[in-house]
């Protein structure tokens, strides 16, 4: 019977899983083509000062079940132009996913939350975390998933030339105690981005009140301002319990927050709210 | 047994006695002498006094009186005891060590001393000090120098200064001066000068040579310096005090038995031997009135501020063509004697039309070098104005004034633009520029519209890349075992021979096929025996040689191997033995029955293994 040695296993694993990755993109390519129309027609809109039919356009396109960077930060503009600052927050958010170290995106960013008072530097999450995603801020989360994966073979591969070659323990261990740094850090970064795309919110509404009770007549604990971000920790039929920047949380009703990950077919069906 | 006793006894008692030795001592009368180790000593050298107890060790260090004509050092105790025809006898001795300051015959003591309500005198002792070597015969005197008679006036200081009435703040130069004749003296220390009222510099390096003093030659160190009276009226100067140490001449061994014409007894020797010690001299020079004098108030010059002295002022301007606001610098040496620290920078006798900056002054021994940056400010300067200096002479007791210049100089005009520029320097208040007020807006949309991608499709939700991840973990997974299982087979034999065992078998197999299908009957049966030997060795870890029938029944009975194949064991050992010595009556259905029983013999063993 012949032998078969570790690297050839490998070879005939990876091969087929690695063809059908580059197989789907290339199909997701090809199948987006049609679609991009929607986008210039957007722009054609947008171009006439016809704002609300470039939103129509841009959200069509995303309700077909496509979305990048561009896209968002087009919808984005044209929701600055139409005076909805708060839906404008939200997805230059959600271009972030995609094009975060975009300089006009920053730029606009930056400017729709100077003109809704808002500050720029509100952090989630503990330092640990905030480390991490300031590290990380400029990639996106496709792009972490593969250097943390990049990173995880490194990482095995260092440990099986620990096994089978035992003198070189002193220059392999330093490599996988920093590789293993690497990718805590990093995975820490994913997650803070994962949960940001899951549970984050922004409010778009001019004010809002979040409340002790996800009830109407229920005290108000805090108001929070148009183009806040808010992370939801829980919901119900319509009430989403948030969680402030610093750790105040209460109920907010639903008309006055979008979802950074929500459909946006019209109809609000539950988020899912685990990060993975 | 009773000897012991008593050797224990008399062991006990001697102790005893020795521990009251002291008791005894004390029972005892105390005597109280004093000796000297010489009776004649040259000046310059020193004798040892010893005070001796007898009787008695627990007395503590006696107070000597001051002796006339020597300085007393106490060296330290020196106990004795000893036991003479069992007569036991303890002492102490205090020696002092004494320097004879002058020459004559003098008696020491009795010396009285009071211990414990009992007072003690001891004999007195006479002591003559000569001038020169006192153990020798006298010497002719070739020289027509005086006898000094006196330690004092062998080593001694001096304070002098050069004038005792002199101005206040005026520089006194002052020199002190250590004389020495004819002693050794080293560890010199600088002088320290009482100066109360008096502000003092430092001391020059010390020069030393040889003076003639009344008749008498000298060793000379002298330290030069000066003072400055810092307030009016009769001061004391003084005393200059040097701290030095005097090497002493001491005796360093008996004299010879042999009397004084004894060749042990030559000068040679006694130079060789000799030792000498250091004796701590304190050493003060008398102190100096001085007359301090305020100085006049008539005659005061204005400019007048402070400087005393006899000085000299240059002064040097440069340079003298220059352009409004362009520096021009003074040079100013002041020279000659004085104190320097009151010599002040000179004065312009006008800064008008000048911005005058503070002056950089350097000293440089008896010259004081000043440097000051003037800036005419206006083109109709003339001249750079007179530079002064004023001082108070003490030598003629009157106030001098110095002065140097005018300079002429010619300031140039400055060109048209240039005077704007100077001008609106001086008068016109810088304005910010005025912030420039951009415009703020969103950038403009992407033109184009990139790669779209599915919806929430992220890379961490493919199963495929998912896969990716858990493939390579496997792959680690497996290299561990595989790993794990080559570690084991080189150390493990047992197991290297189980695992291998198997494979070895088949092969074994194949080839007594190949033998059974060629009838050859001989090699068959090697082939089938050493197979099973080989095989039941690595299965159970036994030597293969040595595998017979016997070897068999008695290790694998322990195994619980069934009879029904240890019966099929036995009977193809018995055809493989048959084969050897008849093996025509073997045929081909016997040989494959062999073959048969081996497979199901080793088929047995490798179910049960797995098992």
């Amino acid at each position: 019977m012949r032998k078969i040695s570790i690297l050839k296993l490998a070879i005939w694993l990876f091969m087929p899983a690695l063809i059908l990755l580059v197989r789907g993109s290339v199909l997701a390519a090809i199948e987006a083509r049609p679609q991009e129309q929607l986008f210039y027609q957007g722009n054609l809109a947008y171009k006439e000062s016809k704002y609300d039919l470039a939103i129509e356009d841009y959200e069509k396109l995303i309700r077909s079940g496509w979305e990048n960077g561009n896209l968002y930060y087009n919808l984005g503009n044209s929701y600055f132009k139409k005076g909805e600052l708060g839906k404008a927050v939200l997805n230059y958010g959600r271009a972030k996913q995609f094009i975060p170290d975009d300089s006009d995106l920053k730029s606009n960013y930056a400017y729709c939350l100077s003109l809704l008072n808002l500050d720029t530097q509100q952090k989630f999450g503990n330092k640990f975390s905030q480390i991490a995603e300031r590290i990380f801020l400029t990639v996106t989360i496709n792009q972490l998933t593969l250097l943390l994966s990049a990173l995880y073979f490194l990482l095995l591969l260092g440990l099986t030339v620990m096994i089978w070659l035992p003198g070189s323990g002193r220059f392999t261990k330093p490599v996988i105690l920093l590789l293993l740094a690497a990718l805590i850090c990093g995975a820490q970064a994913l997650y803070g981005k994962i949960t940001y795309s899951l549970k984050g919110g922004v409010v778009i509404v001019k004010e809002a009140q979040v409340k002790f009770e996800p009830l109407a007549s229920a005290t108000t604990y805090f108001n929070i301002s148009e183009g806040s971000r808010v992370e939801v920790m829980e919901q119900n039929e319509n009430w989403y319990k948030v969680k402030r920047f610093d750790g105040k949380f209460g109920w907010l009703n639903k008309e006055s927050l979008e979802l950074i990950n929500q459909a946006r077919d019209g109809s609000q069906h539950k988020a899912k709210l685990s990060p993975l | 047994m009773d000897k012991i006793i008593n050797l224990k006894l008399r062991g006990i008692s001697l102790v005893i006695c020795l521990l009251l030795l002291p008791a005894l001592c004390f029972a005892k009368e105390i005597n109280f002498e004093a000796t000297v180790d010489r009776n004649k000593v040259s000046l310059g050298s020193s004798l040892q006094l010893a005070l001796a107890f007898q009787g008695t060790q627990d007395i503590p260090t006696p107070q000597l009186p001051a002796l006339d004509g020597f300085q007393a050092r106490y060296l330290g105790p020196s106990t004795m005891m000893s036991i003479v025809n069992g007569k036991v006898s303890a002492s102490v001795t205090h020696i002092f060590t004494l320097l004879p300051t002058k020459i004559g015959k003098f008696n020491l003591g009795p010396f009285k001393f009071e211990h414990n309500a009992d007072t003690y005198i001891s004999n007195p002792v006479s002591v003559e000090v000569v001038e020169g070597q006192a153990q020798n015969a006298p010497q002719p005197n070739n020289s027509t120098e005086p006898e000094t008679k006196n330690l004092s006036d062998r080593i001694f200081v001096t304070l002098e200064v050069k004038k005792t009435q002199a101005y206040l703040n005026e520089v006194i130069p002052l020199t002190i001066k250590l004389y020495v004749r004819q002693l050794g003296v080293r560890d010199i220390q600088y002088p320290e000068l009482g100066r109360e009222g008096f502000s003092f510099g430092s001391y020059d390096k010390p020069n030393q040579y040889t003076e003639v003093r009344n008749g008498l030659n000298f060793d000379v160190i002298e330290f030069k310096g000066s003072v400055a009276a810092l307030r009016t009226g009769e001061l004391k100067l003084g005393p200059a005090q040097i701290k030095c140490n005097l090497l002493v001449r001491k005796q360093g061994r008996q004299k010879s038995p042999f009397g004084s014409d004894s060749a042990f007894d030559m000068d040679v020797f006694d130079d060789f031997f000799a030792r000498f010690e250091t004796y701590p001299l304190d050493l003060k020079s008398p102190e100096l009135n001085l007359n301090i004098l305020p100085l006049p108030e008539e005659n005061k010059p204005a400019d007048f501020s402070g400087a005393l002295g006899d000085f000299n002022l240059e002064v040097n301007a440069a340079p003298l063509e220059v352009k409004v606001g362009d520096p021009v610098t003074l040079k100013m040496t002041v020279s000659g004697q004085g104190n320097f620290s009151s010599v002040n920078v000179p004065k312009l006798q006008s800064e008008k039309g000048f911005k005058v900056y503070d002056a950089q002054i350097k000293q440089e021994g008896s010259q004081k070098r000043i440097e000051q940056i003037i800036m005419p400010m206006n083109a109709d300067i003339r001249q750079v104005p007179e530079v002064s200096l004023s001082f108070f002479d003490v030598n003629s007791g009157q106030y001098k004034t110095i002065t140097r210049g005018p300079f002429p100089i010619t300031i140039l005009r400055p060109e048209k633009e240039e005077e704007q520029r100077i001008v609106e320097a001086r008068h016109t208040e810088t304005t910010p520029a005025k912030e420039e007020k951009l415009g703020r807006d969103i950038i403009y949309i992407k033109e184009n519209c990139g790669r779209l991608s599915r919806k929430g499709d992220y890379l961490y939700k493919q199963w495929v890349f998912l896969s990716f991840q858990v493939i390579a973990l496997l792959l680690y997974l497996i290299s561990v075992v595989v790993h794990r299982r080559k570690e084991r087979l080189k150390t493990d034999i047992r197991y290297a021979r189980s695992i291998s065992a198997p494979g070895r078998a088949r092969n074994g197999l194949r080839q007594a096929k190949i033998y059974l299908n060629q009838q050859n009957t001989q090699k068959f049966y090697d082939t089938i025996f050493s197979t099973l030997q080989e095989y039941l060795g690595n299965r159970f870890h036994l030597s293969s040689q040595g595998i017979t029938t016997s070897v068999i029944d008695e290790y694998l009975n322990r195994e619980a191997v069934p009879q029904e194949v240890l019966t099929k064991l036995r009977d193809i050992f018995r055809d493989c033995d048959m084969a050897r010595y008849a093996a025509a009556q073997l045929n081909r259905q016997d040989m494959q029955a062999a073959l048969k029983k081996l497979e199901e013999v080793i088929d047995y063993f490798q179910r049960k293994k797995n098992a």
